[in-house]
């Protein structure tokens, strides 16, 4: 597949890094000859210095041939105009980034592929609904549903007082006799360990559950956690993400939003109804006790600057906010998060990058997430008649060993799959794997 | 900077005109009740001809710049003018003989307050009637924002003369252009007196009596052709009929606009139409409850007279079918603030209006929020929309000045030597362009009692209440006659 990216900045380097390992022939197209030299010193891309927008490169990158234009420089016009020019000189499908999420709310009234725009994406909104999903259980460092909960991943500290603390996964499957959960992922010291029967939990782990509806009070009671709902949360910076997640978060939850512009905090009590938008410095540590961070469930950092959103994550932290959310820029940065005490650390251009490459993979894989941190991919695929696994046996099947089937959604009821489960056809698999061996695991499902 | 004299006079001079054209209206009435039409031939005449004049005079301007000192110094001096012209039918056809008088009832015409000086309505010949009413038909929706709407010539200084009459928190444009604007609003109100006419027509009234009520209803002026006004017809249809063309004409006439056109979701989206159905429903609700457990005659009639008296002074028409400082002090009380309501901005009615209430309330109670969290921005919501401080100050003061304005008004007032109930009733209601007030004028009764010096003060606070303070006010602001 030929993919052309516009934009070798932090979304069209991830994104290039993600699409290298499945051995596509891609070309990088920026106008800044350091960041491309970077880009062709670390990953195996072809890279045009120049314009998007200019005839001549688009020509240069073999346009005609592309299969795919994916446009995500930081400026939202240059990104229209290439997806639409690249699409009339034959390109087959074209993603644009954008950041007027208007064009993603009137879709019906005004569309885009009529313009030559396939998919448009608004890291910025994408970012504000991976907050708002963060925060369904507090207790939880992540979830993320499949066919609407009927199957969840779910991750959670390994701390002191969790009794699985120290016991190997053929331990704790004694513990749990229902089989309701699969431990599908540990992320220790940086690490990402695809766990084995023999794998033992450690403190200080941060292990990823595929579970059963009923299988997240057990996966808590078991980690020894309690659960909790959210209730306040405080939200510091008024950038897009923290418009975006107080518009979202502000429906269900009390939401106070914390901006130093004025001008700004008067346009965000006009256009937020249910949010108290406070004016003044998020580093005034005195400025949020009085605004009552100690009773905050939730502290959601998103301002530009990655460091006040650490630093002020740690000053929750310090006030017992339960879960601490804070935006990056860096991503070198996410991995740090455990680390230092920061629950989640969130990039946008990583969550952008992640979602096109989902964008790409559809068709043969239905869903695909990847968690904070942790280097593999959830995907979800669905058994054909014809597919290689189809009546064969879980513990039968040889499955990569990195890689692992967490469980299965069969006539809307989610399994976890042991080792006699049996596939057929139209089940959904949820599977976990490195980006290295998406390709063989595909194989298994074609 | 200086005023654009010739371009003021010029306009000026046009309004004028304008004013002794609507004069020769009456003639046809004159005639068709054989009455003398040479008072008001003559009348028409000298207004036209003085506009004529200084129209021609002041013909050659070049400079067409019109700025918001000029609109302010227009709309004030063409009020007054027009008001002074206004009295020539009342003066030479000898209905009212006193100038004082004359100029009363031609001011609380045109400023649509209803307050009259006629102890026998009924005896005043028909063609002096109709300029009565005509002058409160024209005040209703302003002979400026009318002057916009049908000459070319005020195109571009047209919004700045817009304001200065029509003023208030400005409301939504329903078309880009003022014109168009202007234009529709006089269609609207055309047509909806139009409307009236022909509905209290087929209730058996006669055409004079219709056209009358028709004019005065919508423009919320209140002069009747009847001595009892609408207490007079004992008929519940004319009542209510009168009753939804009070309450329409206190509607902002954006909202009806918008209402004719089909966009129901939008007129409901108006917070202020909101309340203003939900005050009216509730007081009529809870005082004709009380009317009707002091054994008035019925539950239906107690009913009909508790929302006729409460539309009438909410929309500060001044209507009267019962006399609502007889039924109990406390009801008496709560007409009094009601004279402080006053209905829809941009809509005919005077008063506060219900906007500015609205807003206050709100800003007021989260002033205490406020309190609490220092540092929060909390603005008041309208319409789901924040509103600026500004327009929140804007509020604020406005409404500090016109209870200031009521405190002066009732202190001049006293020295008239009325007591306590008619001094704050006159003053309220001629502030509030409402019609009847309290005690000696109270909803019976009439200004003839009140004296000269009386009856120039409340013609002062007749035209501020209609052009809502600002636009007269400015005026005697130093700052506004300073050149720099």
């Amino acid at each position: 597949m030929r993919i052309i990216i516009a934009g070798a900045g932090d979304v069209g380097f991830h994104l290039a890094k993600l699409l290298a390992y499945e051995e596509q022939d891609i070309i990088l197209i920026d106008k800044d000859a350091n960041t491309l030299k970077q880009a062709s010193q670390n990953l195996d891309v072809g890279t045009i210095k120049g314009s998007s927008t200019s005839y001549k490169i688009l020509d240069e990158a073999g346009i005609q041939n592309a299969d795919l234009l994916i446009a995500v420089t930081s400026s939202e016009e240059t990104n229209l105009t290439t997806a639409i020019i690249g699409k009339y000189l034959g390109a087959k499908r074209t993603v644009a980034r954008i950041e007027n999420v208007e064009y993603l709310l009137n879709k019906e009234k005004l569309d885009l592929k009529e313009l030559g725009i396939d998919e448009i994406i608004s890291p910025e909104s994408l970012a504000a609904k991976e907050i708002k999903r963060l925060l369904k259980e507090i207790a939880l460092t992540d979830t993320f549903d499949f066919d609407e909960g009927k199957l969840s991943l779910i991750g959670v500290n390994v701390d002191g007082n969790s009794p699985i603390a120290g016991k190997t996964l053929i331990e704790t499957a004694h513990l749990n006799p229902n089989h309701n959960f699969v431990t599908v992922a540990i992320l220790r010291n940086n690490e990402t360990i695809i766990p084995r029967g023999e794998t033992a939990f450690m403190q200080g782990d941060h292990a990823y559950f595929i579970t059963q509806p009923d299988g997240v009070d057990r996966v808590l009671s078991l980690s020894g956690k309690r659960k909790q709902g959210v209730k306040n949360i405080m939200i510091l910076g008024g950038s897009k993400v923290g418009f975006h997640a107080a518009k979202r978060l502000s429906r269900k939850f009390n939401v106070k939003l914390i901006e130093s512009n004025k001008e700004k905090c008067f346009e965000f009590a006009d256009q937020l109804k249910n949010v108290m938008v406070i004016n003044g410095d998020g580093r005034d540590v005195d400025l949020l006790e009085e605004e009552g961070i100690q009773e905050m469930d939730a502290f959601i950092a998103v301002t530009g600057n990655s460091e006040t959103n650490i630093i002020s994550c740690l000053v929750a932290k310090n006030h017992d906010v339960k879960k601490t959310v804070s935006l990056v820029e860096n991503i070198d940065y996410i991995h740090l998060s455990q680390n230092i005490g920061v629950d989640t650390m969130i990039n946008k251009k990583l969550i952008a990058a992640n979602f096109i490459f989902r964008y790409i993979r559809q068709g043969d894989v239905i869903n695909l997430t990847s968690i904070h941190g942790v280097d593999a991919e959830i995907l979800e695929f669905i058994v054909k008649a014809e597919s290689k696994i189809t009546e064969k046996m879980v513990r039968d099947m040889e499955f990569p060993k990195e890689a692992i089937i967490g469980g299965v959604v069969r006539n809307g009821v989610g399994y976890t799959a042991m080792g006699d489960f049996q596939f057929r056809p139209k089940d959904r698999v949820v599977v976990l794997c490195r980006p290295q061996c998406i390709h063989a695991v595909e194989s298994y499902f074609m | 900077m200086r005023f654009n004299l010739r371009l003021i006079g010029n306009i000026l001079g046009l309004l004028l005109f304008l004013n002794g054209s609507f004069i020769l209206l009456c003639i046809p009435f004159s005639i068709y009740y054989n009455e003398p039409w040479l008072p008001i031939l003559a009348s028409g005449l000298i207004t036209s001809a003085a506009g004529a004049v200084l129209w021609y005079l002041t013909k050659k301007n070049k400079n067409k710049e019109l700025r918001k000192k000029d609109g302010y110094l227009i709309v004030t001096l063409g009020w007054f003018f027009m008001s002074l012209f206004g009295t020539l039918p009342f003066v030479l056809s000898g209905a009212i003989p006193d100038f004082t008088d004359a100029f009363f009832e031609t001011i609380s015409g045109f400023t649509t307050t209803g307050a009259s000086i006629l102890t026998d309505i009924e005896s005043t010949p028909k063609g002096i009637l109709f300029w009565r009413s005509l002058t409160q038909w024209i005040g209703g929706m302003g002979i400026i924002v009318l002057a916009v709407a049908i000459l070319p010539l005020l195109g571009i200084g047209g919004m700045q003369l817009f304001i200065a009459e029509a003023p208030g928190i400005s409301p939504d444009k329903m078309k880009p252009r003022i014109k168009d604007v202007a234009k529709r609003l006089w269609l609207i109100y055309l047509g909806l007196t139009f409307a009236e006419t022909l509905l209290l027509m087929a209730g058996g009234m006669t055409f004079f009596d219709s056209i009358n009520h028709g004019l005065t209803t919508m423009a919320t002026g209140g002069f009747s052709t009847k001595n009892a006004s609408v207490a007079h017809y004992d008929s519940a249809y004319i009542q209510y009929v009168i009753i939804a063309f009070m309450f329409l004409a206190g509607t902002n006439f954006t909202i009806t606009y918008y209402g004719l056109k089909g966009k129901f979701r939008k007129v409901w989206e108006n917070e202020e139409f909101r309340m203003y159905i939900i005050i009216v429903s509730l007081l009529a609700v809870i005082i004709s409850f009380f009317v009707f457990s002091h054994d008035w005659a019925g539950f239906e009639k107690s009913f009909r007279d508790s929302l006729f008296q409460v539309v009438s002074v909410i929309t500060t028409t001044g209507y009267v079918t019962a006399d609502y400082t007889t039924w109990a002090p406390f009801v008496t009380i709560i007409f009094f603030l009601l004279m402080f309501l006053g209905a829809s901005a941009g809509s005919t009615a005077g008063g506060i209006k219900v906007v500015r209430h609205t807003l206050l309330f709100k800003n007021s109670f989260l002033e205490m929020k406020r309190q609490l969290h220092p540092s929060a921005v909390i603005p008041v919501r309208l319409n789901n929309s924040a509103v600026s401080r500004d327009i929140t100050y804007n509020v604020l003061a406005f409404v500090m000045i016109y209870l200031l304005t009521f405190s002066v008004g009732v202190f001049l007032i006293s020295f008239t030597g009325e007591d306590f109930n008619t001094t704050l009733g006159a003053v309220a209601t001629t502030l509030g362009n409402i019609g009847p007030g309290l005690g000696e004028v109270g909803p019976v009764n009439n200004f003839a009692s009140i004296t000269p010096f009386g009856k120039w003060v409340l013609s002062f606070l007749m035209l501020l209440g209609r052009l809502e303070l600002f636009t007269v006010l400015i005026l005697f602001n130093p700052n506004f006659w300073k050149k720099y």
